[in-house]
């Protein structure tokens, strides 16, 4: 990478303040100059749509705020917005993303580059609260860019981040920003907040070029197609999240320049795995019970790392294929669910072992479903998982069995 | 380019049709044929094809019926989305001879496009085999043109026309699918015998008339061995679709320039009849430009006003919202064999439109210049 | 330049002076005498070049837009089928946004969006209700009410009539009428229950210049507006295509199809239903207008006889006939002055 002349935090005059997840995504509304937002009330992302109507209400925000009368409305106004060449925030939780499943899908087919807040919860029924990752998932095939993240500083930054990548013509597809439900929608973080000129620096104006709804640019957007053209349309979608994973690398490495966040990998992130024999493997904000896991039990002398997920889609294939196989044995912790899927594993289970089998060697890839519904992850937890894929590590051999961590028998 | 002949075990029948005013026609002469060829210990498959559904009024659509020895034989056909030649095509509007394009579709299509070398085009007309082939196009091989009288019409649809039509409610039961499925059995009495149709008519209607009226088609078939190169030259330029990287991003399409039509689909083979116009009777009122669904009239030069006939569709309407008593009269489509414009023919030649509209109903011109 | 002939919206006074521009352009694939299509071109020519418009899922999407053509000269985008009120209300705050910012030049562009009666008055009424409270945004939702899923078909939706055939309700047997809901009142309904909204009207195809005049009354007055149009389908009703025009007539002279315009909560009976009201025009029985389609072919005397009395009711009964469907007599009751100045 080349030497940026610019020292970053010389020159950047952040502040620092103590906010949620949610506030601090608001944060980066406010920043990107977001033309419209629309809201609907779910919790718990709507932390975010909360703090951004404090923001018009006090004057740190010029937007059009659209509370609409359902989620799906929700999602097809900021579509539409996008369509004729405003930036737009929208977001959901649970059923909610659920809801507006027909507007998510046709805006990834539409090219349009609209950045969601996902609050990560736990499908009804029963009704319930708390972190479940399954809501996000399950757009997984759609042509949205879907990332996690672990605190609320990244929350800010990924948001950002995410409206650049987006917006790029190369890439042009709509991202999601997942924070967990209530471990980051709601607690509080200390956060640089950055000046607005940096994030103009960072982040240009919205321009969908030829692609603009207007009467000075007419156009027929996605008239009805048959048979004979919907496969080159799907085609130029894959073609579409396959460039982003250069614009990502990009972004992130802009992004370290001007703002000197973002750690060394765009897509994965190591933790105390030099030596590790075994890893932890998951994303979101199972990072923080997992850290602290790793200390406690490097302290016992165990050689246990964890590597975090940042993007699920595109898929980093090529972290996983060159980074697992460095260790003996590997615990994917999915907080989620795919019942029926390959050894009933969870999503991220499938996937990585998907992405793993034409790595050179396979370590043993161990399953988990952990903290479903906002159920803590515990150390002792972490404790648990690390004995049994330990055992699979110094075996060598792969134990299909997907084990339900935390759950009353 | 001749093509190769399908294996013998199995066969192709398709069904031409307008949409909605003969669907349940194409789906009885396919179904029919099918279960008909069962009373020959054969097996076979009906079914429309899935691109011109929802189906317009008018626009021309198609069903198929494949009959095969075996199952093994069958299923390769089901293989496919739909056959590439056929050993029979029935083209229930004779009007369609000019060519079809199915609303799915790129580009005008010659009505016997499918039909194999050997083959057979099977139409319902008044009109003998040889008036058709003036419209019908040429192939480079050698097939069969056969014409199956149509039977007495009745209903209020389209009444200039020949074809049995109706709407998507109630069907016109005029004899004219087991006519048709006579005829195939004429032609290729593999696919279906005689005595199998007769029965199966038999079974269906308990009506031994019925019965008569199928075997009249058969055996009066006027049939018309047609050479290769012979028959109507005029091809329609085909359309290349491009490919996914040469394709706008977003699914976007550039939008119509003002005053121009749509280069690709032009609509008129939509159409049975098309208005024919005395523009020496036209007060210039504007209501059949004004309540014409499909933007077809213009303004003439006199400020009367035309037809572009490769854009209508045949509706009917503007015959219908003419306050004029014979300003504006539908005609057979088979009458013409051109688009061009007949407010420029009314002008050059105004004695031989004077001699055209007569020819069509108009009554003889009453001290009109 | 003929772009500039229609950027103020003026009223049409005769037919001559319907522009003869045309920005919904033909090769559509739409079928013979489809009167929504119709609408389309109306809709396309009243409002003029600086206009984007936004169709929802149905016939006229789908037969409209074959990918890689279009009819539209004007912009055009899909939006999905419940989502007429939330396109328009996205449109208008998009374009708001970016106007008030400086990011694009600040002028005045209609936004129009239109969907079916499946599309608006089942799967998109929430959508188009809530859209229709937004009175900081400029734009016109469309309502072209076939009387079915047309498209898909001809399945019944809400505004099916009483007892017509579809697809989803066939004659039989065991059951000679299979749809016995009565349609909804959808302009009756928008008008009554969003008092913000400055214009509410039904029209027809049949009488084209009242078409593009409510159309650009109501694009002149801004705010959200609503306009729902009866078209004749031939396909779905089952008449030749020819008497598409006349139908459409049929519907508002035998009372059935009311037109009407709601302007500031101001209400005008309009054209041949305001004849009706004030008695210069005899209501035909609805008997002519039923027995023209292959959908009503299995009715019988006391059918078409049910179907006339609820037309009667409708105009006899109502507070305000065809459009307010509260019975006069409880009306009486409570407010006797009222009565007096609705008899005056």
């Amino acid at each position: 990478m080349a030497v940026s002349a610019v020292k970053p935090l010389e020159k950047l005059l952040e502040q620092e303040e103590l906010i949620t997840g949610c506030e601090a995504i608001a944060h980066a509304i406010r920043l990107a100059d977001c033309d419209v937002v629309a809201a609907y009330p779910i919790r718990p992302y709507d932390g975010v749509m909360q703090a951004v109507a404090k923001m018009i209400a006090n004057g740190d925000l010029d937007t059009e705020y659209i509370v609409a009368e359902g989620e799906h409305s929700q999602f097809e106004i900021v579509k539409h917005a996008s369509a004729v060449g405003s930036r737009v925030f929208v977001g959901s939780s649970g059923v909610g993303w659920f809801y507006a499943f027909e507007a998510i899908a046709v805006t990834a087919g539409l090219r349009l580059p609209v950045v969601a807040m996902v609050g990560n919860r736990a499908l009804d029924d029963p009704g319930a609260f708390g972190v479940e990752h399954n809501d996000a998932l399950a757009v997984r095939d759609l042509g949205w860019m879907l990332t996690w993240v672990d605190t609320a500083q990244e929350a800010l930054d990924r948001t950002l981040m995410a409206y650049k990548v987006a917006e790029n013509m190369r890439v042009s597809l709509p991202c999601a920003v997942s924070a967990d439900g209530a471990f980051l929608t709601h607690s509080q973080h200390l956060v640089k907040v950055p000046p607005q000129d940096a994030v103009k620096r960072f982040l240009p104006a919205y321009n969908l070029g030829d692609r603009l709804l207007h009467p000075d640019n007419p156009i027929t957007i996605a008239p009805q197609v048959d048979q004979d053209w919907l496969m080159e349309i799907r085609k130029q979608n894959d073609a579409a999240m396959k460039r982003a994973r250069g614009v990502i690398q990009a972004a992130h490495e802009e992004f370290k320049e001007i703002f000197g966040r973002g750690g060394d990998n765009p897509f994965v992130e190591e933790y105390m795995t030099d030596d590790a024999d075994v890893v932890f493997f998951g994303q979101g904000t199972l990072a923080m019970p997992a850290r602290v896991a790793v200390r406690r039990m490097r302290e016992q002398g165990k050689k246990v790392g964890f590597v975090r997920l940042k993007w699920f889609r595109p898929f980093p294939s090529e972290e996983i294929a060159s980074i697992l196989p460095r260790f003996k044995a590997v615990a994917v912790i999915d907080r989620d669910y795919s019942f029926g899927s390959p050894y009933h594993g969870g999503v991220l289970y499938t996937e990585i072992k998907s992405a793993l089998y034409s790595a050179p060697t396979q370590p043993p890839i161990l399953g988990y479903v952990c903290g479903l519904g906002g159920r803590e992850v515990t150390t002792e937890d972490l404790e648990l998982i690390s004995g049994i894929t330990f055992k699979a590590g110094e075996s060598g051999e792969q134990d299909n069995e997907v084990r339900w961590i935390g759950v009353r028998e | 380019m001749a093509e190769t002949a399908v294996a013998a075990k199995s066969s192709s029948v398709e069904v031409v049709y307008r949409g909605i005013f003969q669907k349940t026609l194409a789906n009885r002469i396919c179904r029919g044929l099918v279960v008909a060829a069962r009373k020959d210990g054969r097996v076979g498959t009906a079914f429309a094809r899935y691109g011109d559904s929802p189906e317009r009024n008018g626009v021309p659509a198609k069903n198929f019926a494949v009959v095969a020895s075996d199952g093994d034989e069958l299923e390769k056909s089901l293989a496919k989305y739909e056959p590439a030649i056929v050993d029979v095509s029935i083209c229930v509007d004779d009007v369609m001879c000019k060519g079809i394009e199915s609303w799915a579709w790129y580009g005008i299509q010659p009505i016997n496009k499918l039909v194999r070398e050997g083959g057979f085009l099977l139409v319902t007309s008044d009109r003998s085999p040889e008036e058709l082939l003036q419209f019908t196009h040429q192939k480079s091989y050698d097939w069969t043109l056969a014409v199956i009288p149509s039977p007495k019409r009745e209903g209020v649809f389209a009444p200039d026309g020949t074809a049995s039509l109706a709407g998507l409610w109630v069907y016109n039961d005029d004899n004219t699918d087991y006519r048709c499925m006579a005829a195939v059995t004429r032609v290729a009495p593999e696919i279906v015998s005689i005595d199998a149709v007769e029965e199966y008519v038999r079974e269906q209607t308990k009506d031994e008339d019925r019965v008569k009226q199928a075997r009249d088609a058969y055996d009066n078939l006027r049939i018309l061995a047609v050479k290769g190169g012979q028959g109507n030259a005029h091809f329609y330029e085909q359309y290349e679709k491009p490919g996914w990287t040469q394709m706008r991003e977003g699914i976007i399409v550039e939008a119509m320039k003002v005053g121009t039509r749509n280069p690709v689909y032009k609509k008129w083979t939509a159409r049975t009849r098309r208005p024919l116009i005395d523009f020496d009777k036209c007060i210039k009122c504007t209501l059949c430009w004004l309540h014409c669904p499909d933007e077809c009239f213009e303004v003439t030069p006199d400020g009367t006003y035309e037809v572009v006939y490769e854009a209508c569709i045949g509706c009917s309407i503007c015959e219908e919202v003419c306050p004029v008593e014979n300003c504006i009269k539908m005609v057979n489509e088979l009458e013409f064999d051109h688009n061009d414009s007949l407010y420029e023919m009314s002008k050059a030649d105004p004695d031989g439109y004077r001699k055209l509209l007569e020819k069509h109903g108009f009554p003889v011109a009453e001290g009109v210049k | 330049m003929a772009t500039q002939e229609l950027i103020k919206l003026d009223p049409i006074k005769t037919v001559k002076q319907v522009p003869y521009t045309e920005y919904f352009v033909s090769g559509h694939r739409t079928c013979q005498g489809c009167e929504s299509a119709l609408v389309m071109r109306y809709i396309a020519k009243a409002a003029g070049p600086r206009s984007i418009v936004l169709g929802s899922t149905g016939c006229m999407y789908v037969a409209n837009t074959s990918y890689y053509t279009t009819p539209w000269v004007v912009p055009w985008m899909h939006t999905q089928l419940g989502s007429a009120g939330s396109a328009a209300t996205g449109t208008a705050a998009g374009l708001k946004a970016l106007m008030r910012k400086g990011k694009i030049k600040n002028e005045r562009i209609n936004v129009i969006a239109f969907c079916g009666d499946g599309g608006g008055a089942d799967m998109g009424l929430g959508a188009i209700s809530a859209a229709l409270t937004h009175d900081e945004y400029n734009f016109m939702v469309i309502l072209y009410d076939n009387e079915s899923y047309a498209n898909t078909d001809i399945q019944l939706s809400g505004m099916t009539p009483w007892g017509a055939v579809t697809t989803f309700s066939p004659t039989g047997k065991a059951k000679r009428i299979m749809h016995k809901r009565w349609k909804k009142n959808v302009p009756g309904m928008m008008a009554a229950g969003h008092p913000e909204t400055r214009y509410v009207a039904s029209a027809c195809a049949s009488y084209g210049v009242d078409l593009m005049n409510k159309m650009r009354k109501g694009l002149e007055l801004g705010g959200p507006t609503f306009l729902h149009t009866l078209d004749p389908c031939p396909k779905g009703w089952h008449y030749d295509p020819q008497f598409s025009h006349e139908l459409g007539k049929l519907a508002v002279e035998t009372g059935i199809w009311p037109l009407f315009e709601v302007e500031d909560n101001i209400l005008r009976l309009t054209g041949t239903t305001k004849s009706i009201a004030e008695g210069r025009f005899q209501r035909k029985p609805v008997r002519e207008y039923l027995m023209r389609q292959g959908r009503f072919a299995h009715f019988t005397d006391e059918d078409i006889e049910f179907f006339q009395k609820k037309i009667d009711r409708q105009w006899d009964d109502w507070v305000i006939p065809g459009v307010i469907a509260f019975g006069v007599e409880g009306l009486k009751a409570l407010n006797k002055t009222l009565m007096e100045q609705q008899k005056g």
